[in-house]
This record gives structure tokens, C-alpha cells and sequence, in this order.
């Protein structure tokens, strides 16, 4: 087979190589891409993985083929179909390790905003809503994706908490929080950790992307590393499984 | 003297009249653009009854943005309206932003939680710790409150339970009394007919009381719940009824781009024109809805 990588799936394997084996994964809306990390993950090194595909309720569905909404009935094709109450009480027990996360702005902190921007009793722009986002809080670790990379997205600070990540850094602390917060950001230009303080910190770049392309898209300082490491390409094999999970290209093709 | 069952079927004219009175708090059912209960809430619009309070699932799509598209919404209790990878609710959104409807801000706990409050008779339900750390109850201060944890004297974040006028909710199959099955994911759908005072129940398919018979224990919604059943076949499109049919992409493209503009002529043509959800039917054209059907 001759294939090229597609940005999402590089954020794909990225994503994957996050997950551990035995770990219990949530997702939202909008979550082609996570859907295919874990799918991945279980073909591939996480066997005993487990998701739970957002809305459907769908626990482990197979993705023959991926689908594009997360409350699709072919996600159905699963293990167990949950309702939202079920859905929740899982959320609620020490059972989630990995909660994909995301919003229309994304603060330095880790910090999830998908209600509004600007003030919230006078929105310049009114999101759709924080849906299950405060559950960050009791999940185990929080993974950021994002569809695009920009100064409105990736903010200093957000302009509604939805999706507590890690505060202001240094309230977290006291807060004796359940969770460890967000471990990774995987974004379509580059992923970041997290320092000691608690702050977004550059980890790799995707292949192709400069330095300075990150900085001028991100709405924070970076005071990025000396020496940068690419973000991995998929190895063969993951490349060919991605293509069979999404052979309509939903996921694989959704950024341009 | 053996008397007859009581039968709850009525057109969606009927069921609405009946049931949704002006100013009420009403329940829609259905997740993102799945099992929305479509053919009654056209049938709020073309008979133009006003909403006090709309609560959603933890999800709302097309359901919610019609409604308010309509000018029918005084107030919605919601955790999200929007289409997904298709993008924002265009009516949902400029509603709020030119300040046309009142926001009661919620999120997938407070909609949760409240519905498990409101079908318990529950007078108020405490939160796992972690949540108070979202701004939603801060702009929410009618629906979260707080109080001392008798038991160990810390300070819980609480919200007010959901208890709907009236709920419209979508099923695949009901016997004529209001016993009904799902064919796919339930969503949140089983405790908000639980936790409202009315409940009218949308189907694909009217089954028989036998069918439930041999059924019962896949019954989800019993008829005790259920006020009026509406057979509507194809009653949840533009959004899919789950193993029945797919949502249709292009008519919410379509419904999308007419909220820019045009969203008057949409309404004419697929709401307030048809006079029944027969008539809608005809209007989207049934070799239109016959593509979308799931193969089993």
C-alpha cells in the first residue's frame, strides 16, 4: 500500500502511544480523532483497553468503520451500550483514567472553555455548551486535542471554565484535586506537557512545522527547548490500520 | 363486565394540544442529531405555543434550534446546542448573543443529576466533589446551591431537580398504551420521562400488545409514564431514530445554511407549510428518506 500520513494521523498514534494497557478512556463530541487513537491503541499495544465513545454510551465499539458523530448507531457495534446516567456514574467513580478534552479556547493552565467568549453575560461569541467537561476534575489524567492552532484558541487565559485543567497553576495545589490534571496537548502543528509550574511546554513538532509557526499561532509565551523533538510519523503497520479503522478519511482527513 | 384498555394513540396535532400548554417547562429527549422527537416539535411551531422553559439532553441539536430559531423560547436549561462536526447552533447562537432568550447554564451533571433528582422526588441532589471547580454554577445560581454535608460538615455544591411539564421523547416501538422499546442508545431519554409530569412518546412503529408481551423485559418506558402515544414513522428527521435510519446530512447542511439566511422560507416550507408530519413527509419526499435507512 502506498500512503501518506495525514496530519490527524500523526495525532492519532500520538494520542495512542498516551495510552496505557488495562486504562479506561472517555471521549465527547467531536472525537473522530480520539475514537481512532484508542481503536488503535487496542489493536496495536493496549488490548485490554477500554473506551466509552461520548454520547452513544458505546463501551469498546469496534469503529467498522469509524463514524463521525459520537452518538452514531453503528458505534452500537460495541461491547455494552451504556445510557448517559450509567455514563456518569462511571465518571463520577475512580474509573476514568483518560478524559479527551477540548474547546474554543484553551488556556496555558490546561484549561477548557467551551461556553463563550469574552463575558459570559455578554458574549462577543456564544459556544455550544461545557457538556461533561467538569469531570475533567475526577478523571484520572486529561488529554487536549484540537482541530485547529490559533491566537483564539489557545489563550492566557479563558474566558469561562468549563473544563477545569489546572487552574492558576498555583491554586491546584491546595485544591487537594482528585486527578493529575492534564498530561498532554496534541494540537495539528506540535504537542505539549506541562512544566513544574504547571504550564503548557513545547514537546514536539510535527514534521514540517517550524518553531516560530508555533509561537506566532499560540496566544502565550513559549520559552521552548533547546533542541525540539518531531512528533513520530506512524510506523507502517499503524498506517495501515489507521486507513482500515477510517477508510472514508472522517477522522484521517478532517484538518486541513 | 370486562371494560377495554384505555388506547393513548393521537396524531402529533392532538398529543400537542392537549398536553403543552403555554409558558411550560417542556423536555425534548434525543442526543446530538439522534432520536430528536422532530414531528412534535414541528408541530409546537405550526401551532406556535410558547415555551417557557425548554431542558434538554446533555446535548441538543436541531430540537432546540428550531424552537428557538421560531421565537418560541423564553428560557432554555442546557449543557450544549450545537451540530457537532458540522458546527454551532446558528439560531441557539445569535438568540443568546443579542440577548433573546434567557440561558439557565448547565452541563452534562447539572442535566444528569437534576433529571436523577427529579424522577426520585428527590428535594435537591449533592455533587461529587470536583465539579464546584467549573464556572457553571456561578452563572447558575437557581439551578446550584450549596450546603453543609450533614455527616462530615463540608461545604457541597447541590442543584435544584428537573421535573419537565411535559417531555417529548422518541422511541423505535410502543403498544398503543404507551409501553415503549429502544432499538439502539437510551441517552438520558428513560429519566426524563420519569422525572416529567406528562410524558408523550413519538414512535417509529406501533407494536402489539403481544409484541410487548414476548418484549417485556426490553421495555424501557412503561405505559404507567406515557400520556399520549404519536406514531410517526420517519418523525425524528432531519436527525436519525437508531437502527432505523441515518440523520441526513445534507437536510441539516441545508438547515444550517438557511439560518443565515432564509430561515424564514425553511420554516415555510418544512414547518409551518406541511399540516401534519404526513404532509412533511411528502415535502422532503420519501426517495429522500428511503436512502437513509440502515441496513441490518
Amino acid at each position: 500500500m502506498n500512503m501518506q500520513a495525514t496530519i490527524a494521523d500523526i495525532m492519532a498514534v500520538e494520542m495512542s502511544h498516551h495510552l496505557k494497557n488495562g486504562e479506561v478512556a472517555i471521549m465527547g463530541a467531536y472525537s473522530a480523532i480520539p475514537m481512532m487513537a484508542c481503536r488503535l491503541a487496542q489493536l496495536t499495544h493496549a488490548p485490554d483497553l477500554t473506551f466509552i465513545a461520548g454520547g452513544s454510551g458505546a463501551v469498546n465499539p469496534k469503529l467498522r468503520p469509524l463514524v463521525a458523530s459520537s452518538c452514531d448507531w453503528k458505534l452500537n457495534t460495541a461491547e455494552s451500550v451504556l445510557s448517559l446516567s450509567d455514563v456518569i456514574d462511571l465518571e463520577a467513580r475512580p474509573e476514568i483514567d483518560v478524559f479527551f478534552a477540548g474547546g474554543l479556547q484553551i488556556d496555558k493552565f490546561g484549561n477548557c472553555n467551551l461556553v463563550c467568549v469574552g463575558d459570559w453575560a455578554n458574549p462577543k461569541l456564544r459556544g455550544p455548551g461545557t457538556v461533561g467537561l467538569p469531570f475533567l476534575s475526577r478523571a484520572g489524567r486529561c488529554v487536549i486535542y484540537t482541530n485547529s492552532h490559533n491566537k483564539r484558541l489557545f489563550v492566557d487565559k479563558v474566558d469561562f471554565m468549563s473544563g477545569p485543567g489546572f487552574l492558576d497553576g498555583v491554586s491546584y495545589g491546595r485544591r487537594k484535586p482528585i486527578g493529575a490534571g492534564p498530561s498532554l496537548v496534541v494540537t495539528p502543528l506540535c504537542t505539549f506537557g506541562f512544566g513544574k509550574e504547571r504550564t503548557m511546554k513545547l514537546r514536539t513538532l510535527h514534521p514540517g512545522i517550524a518553531l516560530q509557526q508555533v509561537i506566532e499561532n499560540t496566544g502565550f509565551a513559549l520559552t521552548p527547548p533547546a533542541t525540539l523533538p518531531q512528533t513520530p510519523m506512524p510506523s507502517g503497520e499503524e498506517l495501515e490500520l489507521l486507513v482500515k479503522i477510517d477508510p472514508a478519511g472522517i477522522a484521517r482527513n478532517s484538518i486541513r | 363486565m370486562s371494560l377495554e384498555r384505555a388506547k393513548k394513540l393521537m396524531t402529533s396535532g392532538e398529543a400537542v394540544e392537549r398536553f403543552v400548554n403555554s409558558g411550560c417547562m417542556l423536555g425534548v429527549g434525543g442526543m446530538h442529531a439522534h432520536n430528536n422527537p422532530m414531528a412534535l416539535i414541528r408541530e409546537v411551531v405550526r401551532r406556535g405555543v410558547r415555551v417557557g422553559t425548554l431542558v434538554t439532553s446533555p446535548s441538543a441539536n436541531v430540537n432546540a434550534d428550531l424552537l428557538i430559531g421560531a421565537g418560541l423560547v423564553d428560557e432554555i436549561y442546557c449543557s450544549y446546542v450545537g451540530f457537532e462536526h458540522l458546527g454551532l447552533a446558528p439560531n441557539f447562537r445569535t438568540a443568546v448573543e443579542q440577548k433573546r432568550i434567557k440561558v439557565r447554564e448547565g452541563d452534562e451533571a447539572a442535566v444528569v443529576y437534576g433529571l436523577r433528582a427529579g424522577m426520585s422526588s428527590l428535594p435537591f441532589i449533592a455533587l461529587p466533589k470536583g465539579l464546584e471547580l467549573a464556572d457553571t454554577a456561578k452563572v447558575n445560581t437557581h439551578d446550584f446551591g450549596t450546603t453543609t454535608d450533614p455527616f462530615t460538615g463540608q461545604t457541597v455544591l447541590c442543584l435544584r431537580p428537573i421535573k419537565p411539564d411535559v417531555s417529548f421523547i422518541h422511541c423505535q416501538k410502543a403498544d398503543s398504551h404507551g409501553n415503549g422499546i429502544f432499538e439502539g442508545s437510551k441517552f438520558t431519554d428513560v429519566d426524563m420521562a420519569k422525572a416529567s409530569d406528562k410524558v408523550i412518546l413519538q414512535v417509529e412503529e406501533i407494536v402489539s400488545d403481544d409484541y410487548i408481551e414476548k418484549n417485556a423485559s426490553r421495555v424501557a418506558i412503561p405505559a404507567m409514564l406515557v400520556d399520549a402515544v404519536v406514531h410517526a414513522p420517519f418523525g425524528c428527521h432531519p436527525t436519525s431514530s437508531h437502527s432505523y435510519y441515518r440523520y441526513d446530512e445534507p437536510h441539516l447542511l441545508e438547515y444550517l445554511k438557511a439560518c443565515k439566511d432564509g430561515f424564514d422560507s425553511y420554516l415555510q416550507k418544512y414547518v409551518r407549510g406541511p399540516k401534519s408530519h404526513e404532509e412533511y413527509i411528502t415535502v422532503v419526499g420519501e426517495h429522500t428518506l428511503a436512502n437513509l435507512k440502515e441496513a441490518h
